[in-house]
């Protein structure tokens, strides 16, 4: 049995890999030894799951529209060099 | 804006490959469509990268402004888009020192490295496993938005690609010209920092 010591040292070790895991990164050793350990320590159980639901939240973000006026604005200068000069 | 890949590598044929080849062939008048194909896609990510629309603005503006100078140097060696957020990440980094908008002092990395540890806690949060359709609301959008453009500058850019704008771990070292492992320490440490910002508004919402 682990002393309480070495467990917390062994949450640790696993914590800095936990975006490795929720990203499908990790070797399979690693990804089973993340998923054995976190079946008995609620703890790290609770870092994985709010770090995944994090991870979900930014890929939920929508597009911010462009605004008109800047497109217009970037289109003309974009097309300067193009118009014929005078003269 | 040359890129510095390996050489040999073999020529990558997209959807913009046969564009390019023709602005670079001397139809500059396609420039437009180039614009017209990315500037959306620039503009998010530059709201996600500054604070203010305007800084948003510029950095969309001064990224085709470079673009156009150089994409006669792009050599196909990688997607266009993935050379375009190259030259997007360059320009932000230099727009933001003389940005007005930008905040005057920057988290420095002890400040946002939580601490490392594993807090006792006798269950998993409800919101950790609540349906995410039922979490997002605009205050929670601001929230995390917020807290994005809290990171110091290299640790947003890396959520920003990597959770945001869906780049692989790879396409964001060669971006932003890090190594893959450097790109995964700044990730995790970026994650831990904005699920703590979360953590504090559940805690005060729930």
């Amino acid at each position: 049995m682990r002393c309480k010591a070495s467990a917390h040292a062994h949450c640790l070790e696993l914590f800095e890999k936990l975006s490795d895991y929720i990203d499908g990164e990790l070797d399979p050793a690693g990804r089973l030894a993340i998923e054995a350990h976190v079946s008995g320590c609620i703890a790290c159980l609770a870092c994985l799951q709010t770090l995944r639901q994090t991870v979900a939240l930014c890929r939920t973000g929508t597009d911010h529209p462009v605004p008109q006026e800047f497109s217009r604005k970037l289109s003309a200068l974009l097309t300067v060099p193009l118009r014929p000069t005078a003269g | 804006m040359a890129e510095s890949q390996p050489p040999n590598r073999p020529a990558i044929h997209d959807n913009d490959t046969e564009l390019i080849q023709a602005i670079n062939s001397g139809r500059s008048d396609l420039f437009g469509e180039l614009v017209r194909r990315y500037e959306q896609k620039l503009y998010t990510f530059g709201r996600r990268m500054c604070g203010h629309p305007a800084d948003a603005e510029d950095l969309v503006q001064e990224t085709f402004v470079n673009v156009l100078r150089y994409l006669k140097d792009f050599r196909y060696e990688t997607k266009f888009k993935n050379w375009l957020y190259r030259v997007a990440a360059s320009t932000c980094l230099k727009q933001r020192r003389r940005s007005k908008y930008a905040p005057e002092r920057e988290l420095t990395l002890e400040e946002l490295a939580p601490e490392e540890r594993v807090e006792p806690v006798a269950r998993v949060p409800e919101w950790a496993q609540m349906p995410l359709e039922k979490l997002l609301n605009e205050e929670l959008s601001r929230t995390l938005q917020e807290a994005v453009h809290a990171l110091p500058e290299p640790y947003r850019l890396v959520v920003v690609l990597r959770d945001m704008e869906g780049f692989s771990t790879e396409e964001t070292a060669r971006i932003l010209n890090l190594t893959e492992a450097n790109v995964k320490v700044r990730l995790h440490r970026a994650r831990l920092f904005l699920r703590d910002k979360l953590k504090g508004y559940f805690n005060h919402e729930m």
